[in-house]
This record gives C-alpha cells, sequence and structure tokens, in this order.
C-alpha cells in the first residue's frame, strides 16, 4: 500500500545510503485525492477540525478516513487536517475584515465624506 | 502622462526654433540693408551679423547653421508666401507628433528599466540588507559546491525538502516552466542556474534528492550538505530554519521553511524574490528582464 508504513523494519522506503525516500508524484497525487475525498466528507458533516473532532469524524467518514491515513504518511495527514483549519480562520478573518471594512466606508459616506 | 508632457513642449519649442535661422538668413541676404524685419528676436545678435555679411562678405553667411541652403527668396512676395505659415506646417506637425509618440515610448520602458535597476542594487553596496553569501554544500555527485559556482549566470535558488506535502511541489513544478522558459529565451546560452537547497540533509541524501529533482526538471541542481553546513546556508539566505537535528530513525516530521525563490545576480547578490503570487509567465519574464538589464550594461556573464 503505498509507501506509508514508517517502520524502521520497512526497507523499500529507504535508499542504498540510510536516506528515507520521500513520495514521487504518483503517491503524493494519491495522497492529496485520499484528503480531498476526506474533506469533502467532513464538510457534508459540517465537522472542521478532524484533530479536536476526531471521534466524531472517524463515526461518520471512517471510509474517507482510513483511505486518507493510508495515502498519506501521519506527518502528512496532521499537516493537512491543520491546514484545514488554519485556511477556514483565514478565510474568515478576511471576510470579517472586508464587511468591516465596508461599514465603515457606508459610515463614513453617511457623514458626507467622498472616496478620492 | 503629466511627467512626460513637459518634454514634449521643450521639443515643440525646439521645432519652432529651428526653422529661424533660416529665416534669418534669408532676410539678410535680401534685405541686408533694410534692417527692419520685425521676426527677428535677438536684433543685438542680428545686427552684429549684419556687420560682419558687410566686412566680410557673403563667405561668413553660413557661420549659424550646418542645415543646407533652401532656394533664396527673390522678392519680397516669395519671402512672404514661404513664411506665410510661420513655423508651422504638415511637417512640422508630423515632426512633433513622431518626436511626442516616440518620446512617451521611451520614457515608459526607460522608466521601468530604472525601477528594476533600482530593486537589483537594492541588497549592493555597504549597509544594505544581505541575502546570500559564502557557503560550502555538496551536489549530487559528491563534489563540493560553493558560492563561487553560482557566481557569473543568474541563479534562482529555492529552499526546501522532499518530504513537503504540498507547497515545494507546486513551487518545483513552477520552476521546471521558468527553466524551460528562460532557456529558450536565452538560446540555450546556459547562464542561468537553477537550485534546490534541501533543508532537512538527514533524509535529503544525494541519492534521495536526485531521483526527486528528477520528476520535475534535470537541470535542477540539487544541494545537500551536513546539518551544519545547511543550517549555515539557510542564515546565509536569511531563511528560517527549523529542522531537527536528532530524530530517531523511522520518525516522521516535516520542516518549516521559505517558499520564496530568491534570485540571485552574476555578483551573487540578491536580486529579487519570486513567490506564490507569481505564476511561471510573470517569474519568467522578470527573470528575463533582469538578464536582459544585465547583458545592455555590457556585464561580463559565464556561458560555460
Amino acid at each position: 500500500m503505498g509507501w506509508l508504513p514508517w517502520s524502521s523494519e520497512s526497507k523499500t522506503n529507504t535508499a542504498s545510503d540510510g536516506g528515507r525516500i520521500a513520495p514521487d508524484r504518483s503517491s503524493r497525487q494519491k495522497c492529496w485525492e485520499g484528503r480531498d475525498m476526506f474533506f469533502s466528507c467532513l464538510d457534508n458533516n459540517n465537522i472542521l477540525d478532524a484533530i479536536k473532532d476526531d471521534k466524531e469524524a472517524r463515526r461518520k467518514c471512517g471510509k474517507e478516513i482510513a483511505e486518507f491515513e493510508t495515502a498519506c504518511s501521519r506527518a502528512w495527514v496532521k499537516y493537512f487536517k491543520e491546514k484545514r483549519v488554519m485556511e477556514y480562520n483565514r478565510d474568515k478573518t478576511i471576510e470579517r475584515i472586508k464587511n468591516e471594512d465596508a461599514a465603515k466606508v457606508q459610515d463614513l459616506k453617511s457623514q458626507g465624506w467622498a472616496p478620492r | 502622462m503629466a511627467s512626460t508632457m513637459r518634454p514634449l513642449v521643450q521639443v515643440a519649442r525646439q521645432a519652432t526654433r529651428s526653422t529661424l535661422p533660416t529665416l534669418e538668413r534669408s532676410t539678410i541676404r535680401t534685405l541686408s540693408s533694410q534692417n527692419a524685419f520685425p521676426a527677428l528676436r535677438n536684433k543685438t545678435a542680428h545686427s552684429a551679423h549684419v556687420q560682419t555679411l558687410r566686412s566680410n562678405g557673403v563667405a561668413s553667411q553660413r557661420s549659424f547653421s550646418s542645415t543646407s541652403l533652401r532656394a533664396k527668396a527673390r522678392t519680397m512676395g516669395q519671402l512672404k508666401a514661404r513664411n506665410s505659415t510661420g513655423p508651422f506646417s504638415w511637417k512640422s506637425a508630423l515632426l512633433f507628433v513622431l518626436t511626442g509618440g516616440a518620446m512617451i515610448i521611451y520614457f515608459r520602458v526607460e522608466k521601468e528599466r530604472i525601477a528594476r535597476k533600482r530593486v537589483a542594487e537594492m541588497s549592493k553596496g555597504v549597509g544594505r540588507p544581505k541575502v546570500g553569501g559564502p557557503f560550502v554544500l555538496k551536489d549530487l555527485n559528491g563534489n563540493q559546491y560553493t558560492e563561487e559556482d553560482l557566481k557569473g549566470k543568474y541563479s534562482l535558488v529555492y529552499f526546501g525538502f522532499t518530504h513537503c506535502p504540498d507547497i515545494c511541489p507546486d513551487e518545483l513544478d513552477k520552476m521546471a516552466e521558468v527553466i524551460d522558459r528562460v532557456k529558450e529565451e536565452t538560446k540555450g546560452e546556459n547562464i542561468f542556474l537553477p537550485v534546490f537547497v534541501t533543508c532537512d540533509p538527514v533524509r535529503d541524501t544525494p541519492e534521495v534528492l536526485r531521483s526527486y529533482l528528477q520528476e520535475f526538471h534535470s537541470d535542477i541542481i540539487g544541494l545537500t550538505g551536513t546539518y551544519e553546513q545547511v543550517k549555515h546556508m539557510c542564515k546565509q539566505y536569511r531563511v528560517y530554519f527549523s529542522t531537527p537535528q536528532n530524530v530517531n530513525p523511522g520518525e516522521d516530521y516535516l520542516v518549516d521553511h521559505s517558499i520564496y525563490f530568491y534570485l540571485m545576480d552574476p555578483d551573487n547578490d540578491f536580486v529579487e524574490c519570486i513567490g506564490r503570487q507569481d505564476t511561471p509567465e510573470s517569474a519568467s519574464q522578470l527573470i528575463m528582464q533582469h538578464i536582459n538589464d544585465w547583458k545592455r550594461e555590457g556585464k561580463p556573464l559565464r556561458k560555460d
């Protein structure tokens, strides 16, 4: 199953000089596909943080998370889960600032200020 | 636009002025004794000219102008007809428009070039923030690779690691496209070095790095070294370095690193950053502009 198990016995992931080999293009692609499947399942079930709500995520998207975790290494799984939360918060913040800006402009306009 | 208008006015003024010597000269020839042409601007200069004419004869009449003489006007009527439109004619209007247009284009091109030059020279000289510098690493054949190997060519330096989840692969695909574009535009002059420095030397051995980079572009020069060498390299390029030093074999981890490309000139001075926002098109265009500026200034390039 891909390159996943980072167990020390695994010879297939080790280069002859001892370095561990990173996923190649096709396994990266596989991992990203697994990630997208899992995240769309999370979206459908209104789960944002798959680390905090791990139990619920596993109950509702058991098949997807299994595939995701098989296709990607542990560090990547954690990274993508964290990134999902981070991006969500980032987008929320950007939206909030935009709304605040618009409200401010509206407010100033009502006081007779004109944008240059 | 406003800044280009003033030079245009000056051009117009010069164009009208340049027709005056011919006008004065013909006046002198036919009306040398009359001395009463209303359009003369500089009376003292004119009377001095007339005096030399009288004492030296006709030979000195060409002294103020190198333009060829126009057909001589015989009568006042011919003279008036010739000058009835004043200094303005279709020819001068066309000249005005063409010169103006050419200057607008020239000023725009020059303005962009100077802006790039300012960016390129930002890291040159004393008291500037320094990105880049001496380093010692190993290339994929195990040979020593230092900053000297980068000199004489433009280089695009990228830091990453093979276990990078999503950003590095995207950026390396972009790099591959940039390499092909620059190669095409420099017509294979071999003056551009794409360099990949691993931030994770423990896992990224030359062998691992070679097969990894091969997937993107065979021209990319992979560099690795000891933990200390890589740390030093990252410090030189002001790259945040967070690789854990002592990890157990089999332990999986990620590395935080800079996601910028660093464009370095043939003196190995930092020129500009290329980031996530750049497309392969915009990045290669930027690189080509700097390469062409460098060539235009006649500075040396190593083409071996």
